[in-house]
């Protein structure tokens, strides 16, 4: 039975090629983009997975408390912590400090900066370390070892076991011996190394990392399996108040499971992060597989007059009600089996696009059980969905009516089938909608005066003898007639860097709870980054003469009470000399904090070079690492534009904004496949009455337009549901930014005028073809 | 008995009005009997047949087919009672046009669970009987009116029923195509098998032991043919 229900359904799709063809294609989009989505989601949930004791590691970020409110900070626990958590704690059986840095590798003429971790010796029992050579028992306190990935290893030597043992030279001041070559890590981890090397190194010399106070460290704790959580945390939480006698700040745990996904604290409170998106991306899969298998309902149901004659035969031949479901269930699987099997083909071919926008490298793999499972679910799952209510409805079919030819499409479904069009539709519009105000939103932002120039500036990491020689390199750099100026700062233009708390200044009220930005830099950084004094001077050229002087940003100012800043004093000895104007950091969607500048350049980790305008880029960064070169022989030029660096804080932004753009192609896409099967068939139904029409005299158009009307108001209808919808998600979602647009009518209406503009052009292919054809053919036929 | 009908009504109600097909039919068929039934469009003939045919369940009265209670069976149970029982012979054929010759006439033996040599032993002994075996791998569109009919009666017989139901089986054909079913059908009749005929022409009616006329849902006239085939 089943195999001639097999022989029936695969006839039946091979006869009506047309129509078989655009089901298959329809679903197998919707099952390509589905899938697509479920690897991203796959990846997202696999984050740190490689981690064997994923239930018992957690991260410890501290809460702090500026103006009245809790803010939760990373990469900023003290010293002494770790080692107090694992004496002081029950439950806490490891601990250990990291500290993220940037080493430049030199191995004869090679060199390279790497990102690493300074770490305790726990780290290497808690994290999962593959030592390739080297690296167990090797004694973690030394001060002169260092272990390196299996890629930094091929990198600096060729293959990975030629460089264990080897020396390397660190940031051209010390040599270590490569203890050990351990795999690298996968690329979905969080907290990520290239190497890692014994914390020792980096507290030499530092006497501050002793005490509390200074918090600076990435610190991570093992629990014991027995431990239980809560009463953990609970200590956790009481102990930083307690040694620091300021209840103002505490850490606490943060579990390894939430550190892709939730890792967004608003009031000290986790309110989740990119888990949000996962759900989204989640149900948004969902959604076009919906829509896909709506094009296949509609289809087989429109097309159910023709099967009718068939239904009746089998009834009356002794076929159950049963057996006909089953016919028709084995000709929607066999379909979705197709467009699964084509949907996996387009799936290789799109996926590495896919990549690049999203910047991961998901593969789909042919040897992973767990994406053949999810292959035949979606062979299922698609097939049900779309077959059920097409064999239920046809296999409803009384044979008399159906002899008899009294059968008619019943208007129940008739009205189905339109509500699912004009879902489909509904889904279509949200999405132009979405990408639309998404699209309006970065831009927004984007286009926002940020108080500097990021254009044609070129940040360079200060390493060598950069400072010791900033200004020959000033001189050069400007004799060459490429650049226009150079300045350092201690911290990036776009970030928050160190800050402070507990100021006072003459007048100053509410001192303690302002949290403040402090940077250092050389004379001409504002000039370099084009940012504008709007009161008093810069800094002048002698470092000497303004050692204890300083500029502040408006906002700054502001705090300082009404009238001038300048000549007021910070502590009551730093004097302020000018006001810059405020520029934004850290969150591009906020406002500009208070800022205090220093005239002090020996801190300084970057250097920015603004180059001429109109002069090639090639040649402007030639100049650069010529002078450099000279100045600062012993390291590679690196360098990074800051607009580029800036494009790079919109990621996520773009990521929604690229994605919703594409599920906005691929809904209307499916939703368009659709339409077009749809008017095909019932333009061929009425062939007759467009027949009899022509020859009683009306006019192509008059055709066009009555075959058009019942979709077109299907799709006005469409828009009308689609508008609050859109409107009311997209209202959520730029509510997340401080910094947004309103939402404008011309958003709706142009992505309604979009959708009936498509719609028309879909169906008016079908309904022109009918309306020119020759009447006397089709009136023949009858 | 084959089928014995007792005061049978049957009436179709849409939103404003209720028709009655049929009033009040009382029918009696034998076993082995040939009867055609005939009258003017819309007298309710199809409808008596469709009844007969258990594709349809009467309003009120009685069916009592070979000791069987037709009226007020669920359909489910009415298929079960049709499968085997029953052939059915249309005037438009009803083919499943995407099915073989073969594989049509071999439906009715798949609904009734047969093993797939004793299928093909049965089509292929039906096919050779009605000289339409040479098609078998043909699908219904390739074939003539006439050779469609045969495939079509083929099916019907396929399963060695007791009752063939044939809605005018000559309607879609030329008269000698016409007359060569018509034989098939009486050679089927004389070899046992109980008929009954739709029918609006005299030549066909010609071949039925008796002929029952409707007029507006009821039996008006009964009538005996003496010579079978005797017009030929």
């Amino acid at each position: 039975m089943f195999k001639n229900h097999l022989k029936i359904a695969w006839r039946n799709l091979w006869k009506k090629k047309d129509y078989g063809l655009l089901n298959i294609f329809g679903l197998s989009i919707g099952i390509t983009c589905a899938c697509i989505i479920l690897l991203w989601v796959e990846d997202e949930l696999n984050y740190d997975t490689y981690i064997s004791k994923q239930d018992q590691i957690y991260y410890l970020p501290t809460n702090q408390k500026y103006d009245g409110e809790w803010r939760t900070f990373f990469e900023a626990t003290p010293g002494p912590l770790a080692e107090n958590l694992k004496n002081e704690v029950p439950g806490i059986v490891r601990a250990a400090r990291t500290k993220s840095d940037n080493l430049l590798f030199q191995v004869g003429d090679h060199s390279f900066t790497k990102n690493g971790r300074y770490v305790d010796p726990d780290f290497l029992e808690m994290f999962d370390f593959h030592f390739l050579e080297g690296g167990k028992a090797v004694d973690f306190h030394s001060t002169d070892i260092i272990l390196i990935s299996e890629s930094l290893a091929k990198n600096l030597f060729g293959e990975s076991q030629a460089a264990h043992n080897k020396t390397v030279r660190i940031n051209n001041q010390s040599t270590y011996t490569i203890a050990g070559i351990y795999k690298d890590l996968p690329k979905n981890v969080t907290y990520t190394y290239d190497w890692v090397a014994p914390f020792e190194i980096f507290a030499q010399g530092k006497a501050w990392i002793k005490e509390y106070g200074s918090n600076f460290a990435d610190t991570f704790v093992e629990l014991s399996p027995q431990a239980n959580f809560d009463e953990v945390n609970r200590k956790v939480k009481e102990l930083l108040p307690a040694k620091t006698e300021d209840d103002e700040i505490y850490a606490f745990l943060h579990p390894l499971k939430d550190w892709h996904l939730r890792s967004t604290f608003e009031g000290g409170i986790n309110v989740g992060g990119q888990i949000v998106y996962v759900k989204l991306f989640s149900l948004i899969a969902l959604v076009i597989l919906l829509v896909a298998c709506i094009n296949f309902m509609n289809l087989a149901t429109a097309r159910s007059e023709k099967r009718a004659g068939e239904v009746g035969v089998r009834k009356v031949l002794g076929s159950s009600r049963q057996g006909l479901l089953s016919q028709f269930m084995t000709e929607a699987l066999l379909a979705s089996f197709f467009a699964s099997f084509l949907g996996i083909l387009l799936i290789k071919l799109v996926l590495p696009y896919f990549n690049t926008i999203i910047g991961k490298s998901l593969t789909i793999s042919f040897f992973d059980p767990k994406h053949w499972m999810v292959f035949l679910a979606i062979v299922l799952i698609c097939g049900i969905v779309a077959g059920l209510y097409p064999a239920v409805y046809l296999s409803s079919f009384k044979p008399v009516s159906v002899l008899k030819g009294t059968i008619k499409t019943s208007g129940g479904a008739k009205a189905i089938r339109k509500g699912l069009v004009a879902a489909q539709f509904v889904v279509s519009i949200v999405f132009i909608i979405s990408t639309l105000i998404v699209y309006q939103q970065v831009q927004h932002v984007k286009s926002r005066n940020l108080g500097y120039d990021k254009d044609n500036v070129v940040r360079i990491p200060v390493n060598g003898d950069i400072i010791k020689n900033l200004n020959p390199i000033e001189e050069d750099m400007i004799a060459t007639g490429n650049i226009e100026n150079i300045g350092v700062s201690n911290s990036t233009i776009l970030s928050g860097g160190n800050n402070t708390s507990g100021l006072s200044w003459q007048g100053g009220v509410n001192t303690e709870g302002v949290l403040v930005s402090i940077r250092q830099i050389s004379t001409n950084f504002f000039n370099t980054m084009g940012m504008q004094l709007v009161e008093g001077r810069g800094f002048s050229d002698n470092p000497a003469q303004d050692s204890t002087n300083i500029i502040v940003s408006e906002s700054f100012a502001k705090l300082m009470g009404p009238g001038s800043a300048i000549g007021k004093t910070v502590e009551n000895d730093y004097p302020v000399i000018g006001v810059v104007k405020d520029y934004l950091y850290d969150d591009m969607y906020g406002s500009g904090d208070p800022v205090i500048f220093f005239n002090d350049p020996s801190e300084a980790r970057y250097l920015y070079v603004k180059t001429k305008n109109g002069v090639p880029t090639e040649r402007a960064l030639a100049s650069v690492e010529g002078v450099l070169k000279t100045h600062n022989p012993a390291f590679p030029f690196e360098y990074e534009f800051v607009d580029d660096a800036y494009e790079a804080k919109f990621n996520k932004e773009r990521l929604i904004g690229n994605l919703s753009k594409v599920f906005a192609l691929i809904a209307i896409a499916i939703s368009c496949l659709g339409l077009f099967g749809l008017s095909a068939f019932t333009t061929d139904q009425r062939r007759k009455e467009i027949g009899v029409r022509k020859v009683l005299g009306s006019s192509i158009s008059g055709i066009v337009g009555l075959l058009s009307k019942d979709f077109l108001k299907l799709v006005v209808l469409a828009f009308i549901l689609a508008v609050p919808i859109a409107w009311y998600l997209m209202k959520n979602w730029l509510e997340g930014f401080a910094y947004r647009i309103s939402i404008n009518i011309w958003v709706f209406i142009i992505a309604g005028f979009a959708a009936v503009t498509i719609a028309l052009l879909t169906i008016s292919i079908q309904a022109f073809n009918a309306a020119t054809s020759n009447p006397v053919k089709s009136l023949r036929t009858e | 008995m084959m089928i014995t009908i007792t005061n049978l009504k049957k009436s179709f109600r849409t939103e404003e009005v209720e028709t009655l097909a049929l009033n009040n039919v009382n029918l009696k068929v034998e076993d082995g009997e040939f009867v055609a039934i005939m009258g003017p469009s819309g007298c309710g003939k199809s409808t008596l047949l469709n009844i007969i045919g258990m594709l349809d369940n009467p309003t009120d009265g009685s069916y009592n087919f070979a000791g069987h209670e037709v009226g007020g069976l669920k359909e489910s149970q009415r298929t079960q009672l049709r499968k085997g029982n029953l052939g059915f012979v249309f005037q438009s054929f009803n083919l499943i046009d995407e099915l073989t010759v073969y594989e049509n006439v071999e439906l009715p033996l798949i609904y009734l669970k047969m093993g797939k040599s004793e299928r093909k032993e049965k089509v292929m002994k039906v096919l050779e009987r009605m000289k339409i075996a040479h098609r078998e791998k043909h699908f219904p569109q390739q074939l003539s009116g006439g050779q469609q009919q045969r495939v079509a009666i083929s099916r019907a017989v396929v399963t060695n029923p007791k009752l063939i139901l044939a809605d005018e089986p000559t309607g879609n054909l030329d008269s000698k195509n016409g007359i060569e079913v018509m034989n098939l059908l009486t050679e089927l009749n004389q070899e046992g098998t109980t008929i009954v005929m739709v029918t609006h022409s005299d030549r066909d009616s010609h071949y039925a032991h008796r002929v029952v006329n409707l007029f507006d849902g009821q039996i008006v006239t009964e009538s005996q043919n003496r010579a079978i085939g005797a017009m030929i």
